[in-house]
């Protein structure tokens, strides 16, 4: 490009005819030379400032916001491990489990499973120990020492219809929380088992495995309240279930009354 | 060849007149090549703007290395510490996936107790009773409509207005209504419980699929589950209660009626001896 600018200057120069050709050639020539020349060199002096600017740059901003930034996350770690983890208050905590395990699991289990049976016949027995025995495979034994305790239905023949209802339905009801009641023995032995379970494995838990120990446990919580409820549901029937067979009696206690007095007046009226 | 040498030299000799004729344009011309031409390649050794250059990138070089090296080396060094301490004692995965395992666990246990509790427990032997019976024990509170019938069937209804005074008729149509409720109560309350349980189940899912970060959200919906169980415990209890303290009513009414009987037979047998 330079070379072929050259050329076609020198052609121009060459041929130019007059004076005022030749002033004009030399004024553009000169001009367009000045702007396609190479760019001076830069003097020493602006190199080492640049260098030092960038120097500086790297020992003032960068070096504080490295510093600080280095602070932060010091001050962080220690925070972490000083106040919100430190490790001796996580062992701590994970020792006291065991002591507690040892010092309670056992005593309690004991306690819990002291023979509370009282019965002191034969037939009675029978029906203790079975209601008793936390088992779910034998509630036909139930109904058998059952009614070998409290007798069984009275035949058609041996009581009103009324009372064969009454009687049968009491005991439904009764012998319904009774296998209820085996029910949730059995599961509070399995509730146990779980709770044991979570004590366990909290002993060697860290602070984030934690949140998974608590939630289960508030889930068995809530497994645990519902089957209080279904104990409460038996318990409520049976209440009502008494509550009931005493308003059935009121009742034919009215309608006696009223025969009664109905025979007394025929009586009177006949003397 | 001795042509091409002449014809070189005279060419040489015209251009020279040439250039003596026309001072000003050969000047001219010179100036632009002289503007036009490359500068000169500055060598590494020996140029001084090189060797400032070179001590300048050596001292950027080594601040770099110091000042922005090191402080970094030092931020590594602190974050792989905390990585360290969060991986192994905050968040150790062994742990994790042992109280991960356990929930499993757990939820075999529980699933146990729920197939313990799906045991029938019905027991009555006549007609009317089992119809009562397997209402009551249905666990399905859309069942509720039919336990009036059933109840009435069992336990028989309320006196005639001829029949019964209506003190008496209305001691014993409460005490049938709370009865009655707290079967129904009993219906809903077994539905509920089984809802809670299958509830407790999913959650119990979630938290094995849980991270320590999101186990806390899980624990907080059972928490409020937890809450909600309260509340239904609760309103199995006020049923209860009911219960018993129309049970205790209904005692009193009768000691109450009973005096009231008693003064008027009292009065009656009085009547009658005056007549005599």
């Amino acid at each position: 490009m330079t070379i072929a600018f050259f050329l076609l200057f020198s052609w121009l120069m060459v041929t130019a005819k007059t004076r005022r050709q030749l002033v004009a050639l030399t004024l553009v020539g000169t001009i367009a030379a000045t702007l396609v020349a190479p760019p001076p060199a830069q003097a020493q002096g602006t190199l080492t400032g640049a260098i030092q600017a960038v120097l500086d740059v790297i020992n003032g901003t960068i070096q504080t916001a490295l510093d600080s930034l280095n602070a932060v996350r010091g001050a962080v770690r220690a925070f972490y491990q000083s106040v919100i983890w430190p490790v001796n208050l996580i062992n701590q905590a994970r020792a006291q489990v065991t002591p507690m395990i040892g010092q309670y699991r056992q005593r309690m289990r004991d306690i819990f499973e002291s023979d509370v049976g009282s019965a002191t016949l034969a037939a009675t027995g029978q029906l203790e120990a079975v209601m008793r025995n936390k088992q779910t495979s034998d509630f036909n034994a139930v109904t058998t020492y059952f009614r070998n305790a409290f007798g069984p239905i009275p035949a058609d023949t041996a009581a009103s219809p009324e009372d064969r209802a009454m009687t049968d339905m009491d005991d439904a009801l009764a012998l319904g929380s009774l296998k209820t009641l085996k029910a949730s023995d059995a599961a509070v032995d399995l509730t146990l088992d779980a709770a044991d379970q979570l004590e366990d494995v909290a002993s060697e838990a860290a602070p984030g495995s934690a949140p998974f120990l608590t939630a289960a446990a508030v889930v068995a919580s809530i497994q645990s309240q519902a089957l209080t409820q279904k104990m409460l549901a038996a318990e409520l029937r049976q209440e009502a279930a008494r509550l009931a067979h005493g308003n059935a009696e009121r009742k034919r206690l009215t309608t006696n009354t009223n025969r009664l007095g109905d025979q007394i007046i025929n009586l009177l009226k006949r003397n | 060849m001795r042509k091409a040498i002449g014809q070189g030299l005279d060419g040489a000799k015209r251009s020279f007149y040439w250039a003596c004729d026309h001072k000003i344009r050969v000047v001219v011309l010179a100036l632009v090549l002289v503007l036009l031409a490359p500068q000169p390649v500055k060598t590494q050794f020996i140029d001084p703007c090189c060797a400032i250059m070179g001590a300048g990138l050596s001292s950027i070089s080594s601040t770099l290395s110091n000042v922005i090296g090191g402080g970094l080396s030092g931020i590594l060094s602190i974050e792989r510490n905390i990585f360290d301490f969060e991986r192994d004692i905050v968040w150790p995965q062994r742990l994790i996936d042992e109280a991960k395992g356990l929930v499993g666990s757990i939820q075999g246990i529980y699933a146990q107790i729920e197939s313990v509790t799906q045991i029938a427990v019905n027991s009555a032997t006549l007609a009317s009773t089992q119809q009562l019976e397997q209402n009551i024990l249905s666990r399905d509170s859309a069942q509720i409509g039919q336990t009036g019938g059933h109840y009435t069937a069992v336990y028989g209804p309320v006196p005639g207005a001829t029949s019964a005074p209506v003190e008496v008729r209305n001691v014993i149509d409460i005490t049938d209504a709370v009865a009655q409720a707290a079967m129904k109560r009993a219906i809903q309350i077994d539905h509920l419980a089984t809802l809670e349980l299958e509830a407790a189940e999913r959650i119990n899912r979630s938290i094995q699929r849980a991270a320590p970060g999101s186990a806390p959200i899980i624990e907080a919906q059972a928490a409020a589950w937890l809450i909600r169980a309260n509340a239904y415990t609760q309103a199995a209890i006020a049923d209860l209660m009911r219960v018993r303290a129309i049970d205790l009513a209904g005692a009193a009414a009768e000691v109450k009626s009973g005096a009231t009987y008693n003064s008027a037979l009292g009065q009656q047998l009085i009547d009658l001896l005056k007549r005599q």
